[in-house]
């Protein structure tokens, strides 16, 4: 008796398996790593509260550095963006593939020019000295420093996540172009979408903390 | 070959090879990868505890320097906590027994569950690789306090992102026993017909999610001062080392309960068993798990009482800390409740899971002793805490793991173990553990410091005393394992149900079927302890 | 067989479809909270403590329109919505004692 035959005349399958699809498990499992990451963000803001409370008048004003501007135009797109991922799983939803793809790449179009953006921005504080080791900014006082280095830390890794859900959605479109994301089994497109929103979300609270509180 | 002897093949039969283990989704197979590397980790922080013990044998220079003394106690405590007890219950027997206790045939994310064993096997690859290289493994204790961690020339980089990697596979072993137990209960089973065992592991579960990521990033500034040499610990430029206390004790008191919980689940399914009757105020441990994994996040302050924190916040937590010992307390009277009046078969799993509730007790108590502001700031880093957390830790959660071990053997391998050898083996155990460890708090008590290899003459007779309860121990551990891979080779078949469990578990044949059941498990009516041949019922 | 039905019918449970206008109508409501938040940053610089509270306040608006109707939260089962309230709390207590611990040292 061969192995497969083993395994085939195993007729029995409970009918919990954990080998079926379920998009509901899979749904609550992107939730609760959205949980993990939140904290990880959370250890940060932790870290921001406590040095903001201990040097207020130097983060005050390092954070006359930053341009609100180009920071503004980067929450607008990232929050476009997060609208077209949203509409690409409504155009799925209802059918629409084609729609769908699209959306989903002006999605990772607006990722590219948050980066972009982004490039340039870190570009003019390194040419002011102000990245974490260079000389200017070893002159600034401490608590100026650890504003930028929380700075460089918190935007730094929310770029990461910015490519990793720029990639996750890269993945999801191709599944989506070979049928493996379709009307019925969307739970991926979904996912991807949790995702970028939750990219979107630490955004929005890093858009006021670094630019806006003046 | 007919149809009706396929029942027979069992989990360790349909596929042969090691890769086969190596990329097996099987939640059984990779549960055992985890016991093998769980105990491989076990056995070599065992023998550097004993190490340590031997330098500690008599006052001076005994067999190692200050500083291999610093990194064999540093080694120790990464090992045993990051690899082998915070993995320990859940990944191996919660991985092995939560899909076969909920009556399903494996956890929700197969592929998951392994790579969270691969994440842990790159971790310790990680930690291991500190021996290797430059001036050797990190010597900063394992809680690796800034701003020592930051300066000291050793590993302390690879250390911590090998804590790091582990941290992110304990949260995938979470989250995919978090969304297995929502999703995957046998039709039928509702939250309250789930073994108690589920129960803790679904509290674990919560904590791994939710306070793992906290010490992942933490871990990450440390790593990024260190590479590039810039502060945000470190006070000489402008750090404050005590958040990073903060930091770093918002995972890492949670993570004590990531080690407790899953052994309270343990001795809530050895003793109904062993009783022969129904478990008392099933809810009441239940519910008392989420609360001590809900309460277990407002605590971390107590290991900061003498850190220079404010003295308004050390108050604060010393009451909230107060509060763990409640649901402890209910679960502990709710275990000798269910023995009052049972059947008591006395077998070497029940004889575990008692030793949990004494060694337990007594790490409790000294556990209110160190949760006082008053008393802690006396007894505040002396031998007195590392009594007490060997007593919570090992004479805890380790002595459940043994229990596990012995309880689940049949189940896993189908065989059984010499009873007269275990009983032996337990009995040398027991003796060594408390002739290991008690003294320790006497010590601690009369003032001797931790962590020094190092102590004044009048310390001596009880290190003495403590250093010969370390050999016991080894001995018994010894025996032990031995006893096991004996019965592992060549004990007698063991049934399907050897001590009469009312588990799914114990439903299907031992070892289990690939897909663990053959037929429809049937639940128990009235509860998953409502033993049908009980003596005396709870009702009044 | 009649239990894999109960399983797929489970499955098919019907899912929110967000229609294109709720869409847009959430992500105009987000541009006008950026909008007024970057505005009252620039006009208010006198009003510090203000500033902080009234920033994160909008944050936290911002951040409940997208997980409400981006994140389908309003439509999911309770379970999700008793999820994150956790997990904010928690996260909130965290925030809490450290600063406490600050604010009296």
């Amino acid at each position: 008796m061969t192995k497969t035959d083993l395994t085939m005349n195993h007729a029995f399958v409970l009918p919990n398996s954990g080998h079926k699809f379920d998009a509901k498990a899979s749904k609550m499992g992107m939730w609760l790593f959205l949980y993990t990451e939140l904290l990880l963000f959370g250890g940060l803001f932790i870290v921001y509260m406590a040095y903001r409370y201990l040097n207020q008048n130097a983060f005050l004003l390092a954070s006359f550095e930053l341009n609100v501007w180009m920071g503004t135009i980067n929450t607008i797109v990232l929050l476009t963006s997060s609208l077209t991922i949203a509409m690409s799983i409504t155009a799925l939803q209802k059918g629409d593939t084609r729609l769908s793809i699209i959306l989903a790449f002006s999605t990772i179009l607006a990722a590219l020019v948050f980066l972009v953006i982004k490039y340039f921005e870190w570009g003019a504080k390194f040419e002011h000295g102000l990245f974490p080791g260079m000389d200017h900014y070893n002159s600034l006082p401490y608590g100026e420093r650890l504003y930028f280095y929380l700075y460089f830390f918190m935007t730094g890794l929310h770029a990461l996540h910015v490519i990793v859900g720029g990639i996750f959605i890269g993945v999801v479109i191709r599944l989506i172009r070979k049928g493996r994301i379709n009307k019925n089994r969307i739970s991926l497109l979904e996912n991807s979408g949790l995702y970028w929103h939750l990219v979107d979300v630490i955004w929005i609270y890093l858009f006021p903390l670094f630019y806006l509180i003046h | 070959m007919t149809v009706a002897a396929l029942p027979q093949t069992n989990f360790f039969q349909i596929k042969k090879g090691i890769f086969s283990w190596l990329f097996t989704l099987d939640h059984k197979r990779i549960g055992l990868m985890y016991l093998y590397s769980v105990g491989l980790f076990f056995l070599v922080a065992a023998g550097l505890g004993v190490a340590m013990r031997l330098e500690l044998l008599n006052p001076g220079r005994d067999i190692m320097s200050p500083q291999t003394y610093n990194q064999v106690f540093t080694l120790h405590g990464v090992i045993m906590i990051f690899l082998f007890i915070i993995p320990s219950i859940p990944a191996v027997f919660g991985n092995f027994f939560l899909p076969l206790m909920l009556g399903t045939d494996d956890v929700a994310f197969p592929k998951i569950n392994l790579l969270s064993y691969w994440l842990y096997v790159l971790g310790a690859l990680f930690a291991l690789s500190t021996l290797m290289y430059g001036s050797g493994p990190a010597d900063t204790g394992w809680t690796f306090y800034a701003p020592y961690s930051v300066k000291t020339g050793t590993n302390v980089t690879m250390a911590v992102l090998a804590a790091f990697i582990l941290g992110f596979s304990s949260i995938l072993t979470g989250l995919n026993f978090i969304v297995t137990i929502h999703r995957l209960r046998t039709p039928g089973m509702g939250f309250n017909q789930m073994p108690l065992f589920a129960w803790s592991l679904y509290a674990t579960s919560w904590i791994q999610l939710l306070a793992t990521p906290v010490i992942g990033i933490t871990l990450l500034m440390i790593v990024a001062e260190r590479v590039f040499g810039i502060g945000l610990f470190d006070p000489a430029i402008g750090g404050d080392p005590i958040l990073y206390q903060h930091l770093f004790w918002i995972y890492s008191h949670p993570a004590v309960y990531i080690m407790a919980l899953p052994a309270m689940g343990i001795v809530s399914e050895i003793i109904p068993t062993f009783a022969q009757r129904t478990i008392f105020g099933y809810k009441a441990i239940a519910y008392s798990s989420m609360a001590i994994a809900f309460v277990g996040y407002f605590v971390w302050g107590h290991h900061m009482f003498t850190s220079g924190m404010s003295g308004p916040a050390a108050i604060i937590f010393s009451i909230l800390t107060f509060f763990v010992a409640i649901p402890t307390a209910i679960k502990v009277f709710n275990w000798v409740a269910t023995l009052y009046k049972g059947s008591i078969n006395i077998q070497v799993p029940l004889l575990f899971a008692l030793a949990f509730i004494f060694n337990f007790m007594i790490g409790g108590l000294t556990g209110l002793v160190l949760g006082a502001v008053a008393a802690d700031i006396h007894v505040h880093d002396t031998y007195f805490v590392v009594g007490h957390f060997h007593y919570v830790m090992f004479g805890g959660a380790g002595f459940a793991f043994f229990g596990a071990l012995h309880y689940w053997f049949p189940k896993i391998w189908g065989r059984m173990y010499n009873m007269r050898m275990a009983n032996i083996a337990f009995t040398i155990l027991f003796i060594g553990f408390n002739m290991l460890y008690f003294p320790m708090l006497i010590l601690g008590l009369e003032g001797m410091p931790r962590r020094y290899y190092d102590y004044l003459p009048e310390f001596h007779t009880l290190n003495v005393v403590s250093t010969v309860g370390s050999w016991v121990l080894a001995t018994g551990l010894l025996l032990m394992i031995g006893n096991l891979i004996a019965g592992y080779l060549k004990g007698k078949a063991a049934s399907a149900n050897p001590w009469n469990g009312i588990t799914l578990e114990w439903q299907t044949s031992s070892p289990p079927p690939l897909h663990n059941f053959d037929k429809m498990p049937e639940l128990t009516k009235g509860g998953p302890y409502n033993f049908p041949n009980a003596k005396s019922t709870h009702k009044k | 067989m009649k239990n894999k039905e109960n399983i797929t019918s489970e499955n098919h449970e019907q899912e929110h479809v967000s229609s294109y206008s709720e869409l847009f109508g959430t992500w105009a409501a987000l541009i006008i909270l950026t909008g007024m938040t970057v505005f009252i940053s620039i006009s208010g610089a006198n009003l510090r403590t203000l500033t902080i509270a009234t920033a994160l306040l909008i944050a936290s608006v911002k951040a409940l329109v997208v997980g409400f109707y981006f994140m389908h939260l309003k439509f999911e089962t309770r379970l999700y919505r008793i999820m994150i309230i956790i997990v904010m709390a928690l996260f909130t207590f965290f925030l809490i004692m450290v600063i406490l611990d600050y604010l009296t040292r």
